[in-house]
């Protein structure tokens, strides 16, 4: 009891406890899975062997399989194009709506937090209102682009194969566009006022001033909100639900959402962990990269 | 910061009003299409504005079987919230507390399994829970694997606030004659309240949305929450475009005035912990 | 003479930092000690020490002749003022006086009869029901040394509680801190890096460098008989000056490094040759009207420093000395100054160990 009283009620044993019980939530119900994911992707599993903890390894095959499958590269191909069409206008937008709410007039604070009202909405739901005002007959997008003279045909969003990617990957910066634009927000906030004032008097116009000294003083922040925003998007699924369901006939189908279609509509359990396990070594690579900056900038 | 005439300011402002109006559209749209009849809602060209204005809230409500819809999600983000809580807020402590290269590896595994797309969780974590039995308890499978999901980012979070809360309060209160425990639960606690709580409601806002893994494991739609039962509406074959608006509209409601009520606190905690 | 508090020997690492190389300290029952020394001394860190919020690697700390080295600082019945005062934000005036007490279970009215005696001791009279927020910064002071006050603790525990005042109430609070330190019949331990703090307050004065103890004694006795060159140095406002100097043949003047080679001669004896550095304190510089008086130098000035009751004269010489002088029109605009020394008041340092060859006294 003594000995307990010294480690736990007055010693360092408390803290160590404390983060130590979390940790082990962490470890039973993420780190395991993670674990568990790459053994599955070197078994064979189905709907029959799944409850059974003896199920036959199959070495390789089903990464041969899953790259071999000729949907493996239009996949990969819409990943790619999701993540990077979605991050660059993510943070286009974002930072332009930064830099102008940084301007003196009354509201701006209020305002700017309005934006986030999409971010915290459920992803379903957001999806849900795209689908709807992007609707091909009633679709209010439909609408405007053609009394504004923009086309003369319908544009069938989600369910032309050349464009429901793209409709995703609209509804994916409007989701994201409020995050990004708050986090740079906070680093432009963190640039003293007086710096830019010395540049004034230097005579750098405001241009200048944006190149020389915003961009240079935003690179940690820029470098992080770039990794959060790849993260955010490679986790995004809830659109893919709710618009296009990866349709169709996959033409908007990437690796998150086919992964999940693999083991939960094919019920090919171990080709869906195949696709898992490269996105994780992805999201683990950028993220390592994102805590490095946060953690670089943490020191200084 | 950058000072300008006061016509320039007004200016400024109905800028900013119009670039909130057009990325506000969308849940404008929502409401407005919820409150459309049928008929109008595929008038062409549409209205911007419902004419005949019906409320279909009763009828939404029971047809799409909705009680028994937000029930389940209130169950699920009200117990993810109760074990993120229970579990993150002394994990959150004792990381801004203690340094030590330890504390640097927990952080840094917690800051790692903070990105992890629950997506690509959710097979592993279904074969498990299939083999353990849990499938048979649904929710609760649920709640365990969202809270796994959401611990790091409430872990972030507090953290932020704890490290703003002096050490030497606590200090103070061991030399006053208080145990670890003690000086936890009556000095940092309630300095951090503001932090903690924040978190917690964003955390079960996020919870309220969560989709992808009761979609996995709850089969019995009973269990099933509204986000799932939203899907079932939606699609690519999609029709009642107001009834999906309806059912929207009262499932976002709720979130949308606990966030207004909330904004400014959100934005500063979510802030202070994503780059921190 | 109990001793109130003993440190023994203590031994303190950071991972391969040695922050504290074997400190004993005894402080007997009333005393007021101060811990002086320059940031990153080590004197705050002894000062945890005692209080129980930093473990120590080896050595003893005994209170009442009580091993509590290993006891948890709940138990130790110390009593600490912190530098931020660290009063709790979320309670009030009351509620942190009264923390510790209700602690221990004492009844509600009891605790309130308490703190109003407390306040009214403090001059914290009418703000019983305060939040810390609602105070100025001599108030929370007050409320921090109440907080100590009202568990009648073994020992007060300082760390630089003084420092956010400004310079007017830290005068005031010195002598206030010090008188209530005597009527308590406490014993304190004070840290601080000024020197004056530490001279005027306390009875002990314990000097320490990169966690080891340079001197400690009586406030005097360390102005008069510095052990080195460092506390010579460290006590005493202005600093001393030092300047490079030769024994001369006879062994009781001493040749120093400065503009025509000008001699001074000490009381006492040292072997001719010796390479030494002189101290002369601003205060024993004499400023007379020539230099026919003996043991005098001429020295240019390069600068002069008015704060009303002395003038301070920096001289242009490498290295550059200060003098202490009276108010005097004359000094304002002389281009330079006569001063004499009494050779008694004349430091000497060996200039390699820098230990004291000869102090004052």
């Amino acid at each position: 009891m003594l000995r307990f009283n010294r480690v736990f009620r007055d010693g360092g044993g408390f803290d160590g406890a404390l983060v130590l019980l979390a940790l082990a939530y962490l470890v039973a119900f993420s780190a395991f899975p993670l674990i568990y994911n790459l053994v599955i992707s070197f078994q064979s599993v189905d709907l029959f062997t799944i409850a059974t903890f003896d199920r036959p390894f199959v070495g390789l095959e089903n990464y041969r399989d899953i790259v071999n499958d000729p949907l493996f590269w239009p996949v990969v191909r819409n990943t790619i194009l999701f993540v990077g069409l979605s991050v660059v206008f993510q943070l286009g937008i974002g930072l332009a709506l930064a830099l102008f709410f940084r301007l003196d007039f009354p509201g701006s604070t209020w305002l700017r937090g309005l934006f986030l009202a999409g971010w915290i909405m459920p992803g379903l739901v957001v999806g849900a209102i795209w689908g709807w005002l992007l609707a091909g007959d009633f679709g209010v997008v439909n609408w405007l682009i053609q009394s504004l003279g923009l086309t003369q045909q319908k544009i069938f969003w989600l369910s032309d194969p050349s464009i429901s990617i793209y409709s995703v990957i609209i509804a994916n910066i409007w989701l994201g566009v409020p995050f990004n634009m708050i986090l740079l927000s906070v680093g432009l906030a963190a640039i003293p006022a007086d710096v830019y004032e010395a540049a004034e008097l230097d005579g750098a116009s405001r241009l200048q001033r944006f190149f020389t000294i915003t961009l240079p003083m935003m690179r940690a922040q820029l470098g992080a909100v770039i990794s959060l925003g790849i993260i955010f998007t490679l986790q995004q699924f809830d659109l893919f639900a709710a618009l296009t369901q990866g349709g169709p006939s996959n033409a908007s189908n990437v690796l998150q959402y086919w992964s999940w279609e693999l083991a939960f509509r094919e019920y090919r359990i171990g080709h869906g962990s195949v696709v898992s396990v490269f996105m994780i070594i992805v999201v683990i690579f950028v993220a390592t990269a994102y805590v490095r900056s946060t953690r670089h900038e943490h020191v200084v | 910061m950058l000072s300008s005439t006061p016509w320039k300011r007004w200016l400024l402002l109905a800028i900013a009003v119009l670039l909130v109006a057009i990325y506000l559209f969308p849940l404008y749209w929502m409401y407005v299409t919820a409150l459309k009849t049928n008929t109008e809602t595929f008038a062409n060209p549409p209205t911007l504005w419902p004419h005949h204005a019906e409320l279909k809230v009763a009828r939404v409500w029971n047809d799409m079987g909705m009680g028994s819809f937000i029930q389940n999600s209130l169950v699920i983000a009200c117990g993810t919230v109760a074990i993120v809580v229970l579990f993150g807020t002394g994990c959150a402590y004792g990381l801004a507390r203690v340094r030590s290269v330890w504390m640097d590896v927990a952080l840094f595994m917690v800051l790692m399994l903070q990105v992890l797309p629950p997506s690509l969780l959710i097979t592993p974590i279904f074969v498990a829970f299939s083999q353990l039995g849990l499938l048979s308890w649904p929710r609760t499978g649920t709640i365990l694997a969202t809270a796994a999901n959401k611990l790091p980012l409430y872990i972030v979070l507090v953290r932020a606030a704890f490290t703003q809360v002096p050490r030497e309060l606590e200090e103070a209160a061991l030399v006053d004659g208080n145990s670890r425990i003690g000086a936890f639960l009556s000095i940092s606690v309630p300095l951090a309240r503001n932090g903690i709580l924040v978190s917690a409601i964003l955390i079960f806002l996020q919870a309220l949305g969560e989709y992808v893994y009761s979609r996995s494991l709850i089969t019995d739609r009973a269990y099933q929450p509204a986000t799932v039962g939203l899907q079932f509406f939606v699609g690519p074959n999609a029709s009642d475009w107001t009834g999906i608006m309806t059912f929207a509209a009262i499932y976002v409601t709720p979130i949308l005035i606990i966030f207004v009520l909330a904004q400014r606190r959100i934005v500063s905690g979510l802030t202070s912990g994503a780059l921190k | 003479m109990t001793l109130q508090i003993e440190l023994a020997g203590i031994q303190k690492y950071y991972g391969g930092y040695h922050a504290l190389r074997g400190i004993d300290i005894a402080i007997p029952k009333g005393q007021f000690v101060a811990l002086v020394g320059p940031s990153g001394c080590g004197k705050s860190t002894l000062l945890r020490t005692i209080a129980g919020l930093e473990t120590i690697t080896s050595g003893a700390i005994r209170i009442k002749g009580e091993d509590i080295t290993r006891q948890p600082p709940r138990l130790r019945d110390i009593a600490m003022v912190f530098q931020s005062y660290a009063l709790y934000p979320h309670m009030t005036v009351e509620k942190n006086l009264t923390y510790s007490l209700r602690l221990k279970g004492v009844s509600r009215a009891e605790a309130r009869r308490k703190a109003e005696e407390i306040a009214a001791i403090t001059g914290l009279g009418q703000l019983l029901d305060r939040y810390p927020r609602e105070l100025s910064g001599g108030q929370r002071q007050r409320v921090a040394m109440g907080r100590a006050i009202i568990r009648n603790p073994k020992a007060f525990l300082f760390d630089e509680p003084l420092s956010n005042l400004d310079a007017a109430l830290r005068v005031h609070m010195r002598a206030e801190v010090r008188k209530l330190h005597n009527s308590l019949g406490a014993t304190s331990v004070y840290v601080t890096h000024d020197q004056i703090e530490a001279m005027t307050m306390a009875d002990h004065v314990v000097v320490m460098r990169a966690g080891v103890i340079e001197q400690q004694g009586a406030p005097l006795d360390l102005y008069d008989r510095p052990v080195n060159r460092f506390v010579a140095g460290f006590i005493g406002s202005p600093a001393m000056n030092f300047i490079d100097g030769i024994v001369t043949e006879t062994g009781n003047s001493v040749r120093l490094a400065l503009p025509g080679d000008p001699t001074l001669s000490f009381a006492g004896h040292r072997p001719a040759g010796e390479s030494v550095t002189v101290g002369l304190r601003p205060e024993h510089l004499n400023v007379v009207a020539d230099t026919a008086t003996g043991n005098t130098m001429r020295l240019p000035v390069s600068l002069v420093e008015q704060t009303g009751s002395m003038t301070y004269v920096v001289t242009e010489t490498e290295p550059m000395l200060t003098v202490a002088a009276n108010m005097s029109r004359a000094i304002l605009t002389a281009k330079s100054l006569d001063v004499q020394i009494d050779p008694a008041n004349v430091y000497l340092f060996d200039r390699k160990s820098e230990e004291a060859l000869r102090s004052v006294g």
